[in-house]
């Protein structure tokens, strides 16, 4: 039984995680010149870049214009050799598609797009090593390249995943585990109003357990918003002492 | 001030600075950026290493996969992919493959036939039915200028740094079995190294340009270097050169080729595997 290796006896998954533990997460913003704002995401295994034009004149006929507010465009591609198998098209294929408008309507949801009528906003990622949880880096990593970037947001927005194995909810899925047919949660959430933004779920689940699992998510959801806005923060302090050091001397 | 005379007069910007034979950004003319590499940075990649020279930042990823051999049944297949996806810069647009990415990857694929520097014969698993496929996938994450050097680079240390598992083909029942424990290194001959300079004002020569250098060239020129041998020179039109001028490019290759292959191999040492 597939289930049964997932969660050993003594409780820890296939990587030597607890249930309730998060892969590390390592991050980087700004890490390019060219965009206005960047930002590089590991998530264990899974490793995405995720870069913002913008906001900037409509590209390719002003007719896609929206008159009262910003529109977002957003390209979620994975690198074909990111995969076990290489991937023959690295977008335009229909789980990318799919990606790219779930993307598109997750950022919709928090980006103050009424400020910025008649003009468009360009979000790249790339997946560069995939290893389960693809949505949820590349959300997280676009919402870095977007503070990076200065776009103003309601919040940040924070994606996680999270499934039922033996009757215990595991947050933050690998490859492994999403493969193995067991139910799959993704949440993204504006982690201080605890809002949901977007929620999927497939696979078959016991209307009893989805609210534990719900709770995980959100819980990992939160933990990596820490994660992150502790580091943000942080570069955020030391760049403006730097600042004003440059300023006063 | 500087900002806008910049942008307004970018050539008289930077024949003020070319005259004091220094560049706007601190450089020499004939000085190459910073290059730094990672080798073996996808895990899920045969072979895999990054790129920066300066900002240009180019990721290569090695797929190995298998296949029915051609006509002459032992000869292997290299087929490198450049793509620059509007991620990299804002000149680029969605949508198919532009101009520019298709004559690298032309340009890359000549690279590797002109130089030998992979043999075909050394991708054959089993004479007349199976042989290696090697996807070369090249994405550019960050474009400044110079894609050519920064490909070349790329390219070149992932192929070396790439291994492919252990295949046999059972005689009698065709079945292939893979053995993913035991790895062997892909034979790689020689390190071909390109270095690019553009002509600026139809007289001055520019190493490793940036993209505003590239924007105002009048000319450019490759040069690939193995070894002491060339291994190809490339200079899609723009303003003719002197005998001489050609020489000093070739010289100043071969002075970057040592650079860039005692990097690699130091990269190399430097990465357990």
């Amino acid at each position: 039984m597939a289930g049964m290796e997932l969660l050993s006896d003594q409780g820890f998954r296939t990587d030597g995680r607890k249930p309730n533990e998060l892969r590390r997460i390592r991050f980087k913003k700004g890490v390019f010149k060219q965009a206005d704002g960047s930002a590089y995401l590991e998530q264990g295994n899974t490793k995405v870049l995720a870069a913002v034009y913008g906001p900037h004149e409509i590209r390719g006929g002003k007719g896609k214009a929206l008159h009262d507010q910003l529109l977002i465009n957003c390209q979620y591609s994975m690198a074909t050799f990111s995969t076990q198998d290489r991937k023959r098209r690295p977008r335009g294929d229909r789980k990318s598609l799919e990606m790219t408008a779930h993307l598109k309507q997750t950022f919709n949801a928090v980006i103050l797009t009424e400020l910025y009528p008649k003009v468009q906003l360009d979000i790249y990622v790339e997946v560069l090593q995939s290893d389960g949880g693809n949505y949820c880096a590349s959300v997280n990593a676009a919402t870095l390249a977007l503070i990076d970037a200065g776009i103003p947001m309601k919040d940040y927005v924070i994606a996680c995943s999270g499934s039922y194995i033996r009757d215990t909810p595991v947050v933050d899925i690998n490859n492994l585990e999403e493969s193995s047919a067991g139910a799959e949660i993704i949440m993204a959430i504006l982690p201080r109003c605890e809002q949901i933004v977007f929620i999927e779920m497939n696979s078959r689940l016991h209307e009893d357990h989805l609210s534990p699992v719900m709770d995980q998510v959100m819980t990992g959801c939160k933990d990596i918003f820490n994660i992150l806005n502790q580091q943000v923060r942080d570069e955020l302090c030391k760049k403006s002492a730097q600042d004003r050091i440059v300023d006063s001397g | 001030m500087a900002d806008q005379y910049r942008i307004a007069q970018p050539k008289d910007y930077y024949r003020q600075f070319l005259e004091k034979d220094v560049r706007p950004d601190n450089r020499g003319l004939g000085e190459y950026r910073a290059t730094v590499m990672n080798i073996g940075c996808v895990s899920t990649a045969e072979g895999s290493s990054l790129v920066k020279i300066g900002n240009t930042t180019v990721m290569c990823g090695i797929k190995a996969e298998v296949a029915e051999p051609g006509v002459d049944g032992k000869n292997g297949y290299l087929v490198p992919n450049v793509e620059l996806s509007p991620l990299c810069s804002a000149n680029f647009r969605p949508g198919p493959p532009g101009e520019l990415a298709q004559v690298l990857s032309q340009n890359m694929a000549d690279l590797i036939a002109d130089s030998q520097c992979v043999k075909l014969e050394n991708l054959c698993v089993c004479p007349g039915k199976l042989v290696w496929v090697l996807h070369i996938d090249l994405v550019c994450l960050d474009y400044d200028g110079n894609l050519m050097d920064a490909c070349t680079l790329a390219m070149m240390s992932a192929l070396k740094s790439t291994s492919l598992p252990v295949v046999t083909v059972d005689e009698e029942s065709g079945e292939i079995k893979t053995d993913p424990s035991s790895r062997t290194l892909l034979p790689v001959s020689c390190c071909p190294v390109s270095t690019t300079l553009i002509v600026f004002d139809n007289k001055l020569l520019l190493v490793d340009p940036t993209s505003e250098e590239e924007s105002l060239a009048t000319g450019a020129v490759t040069v690939v270097t193995e070894g002491k041998n060339v291994c190809s020179i490339y200079k899609p039109g723009g303003t003719p050169l002197t005998d001489k001028q050609i020489r000093d490019c070739i010289e100043r290759g071969f002075i970057r080729g040592k650079e860039a292959r005692s990097l690699i191999e130091e990269t190399l040492c430097s990465v357990d595997r």
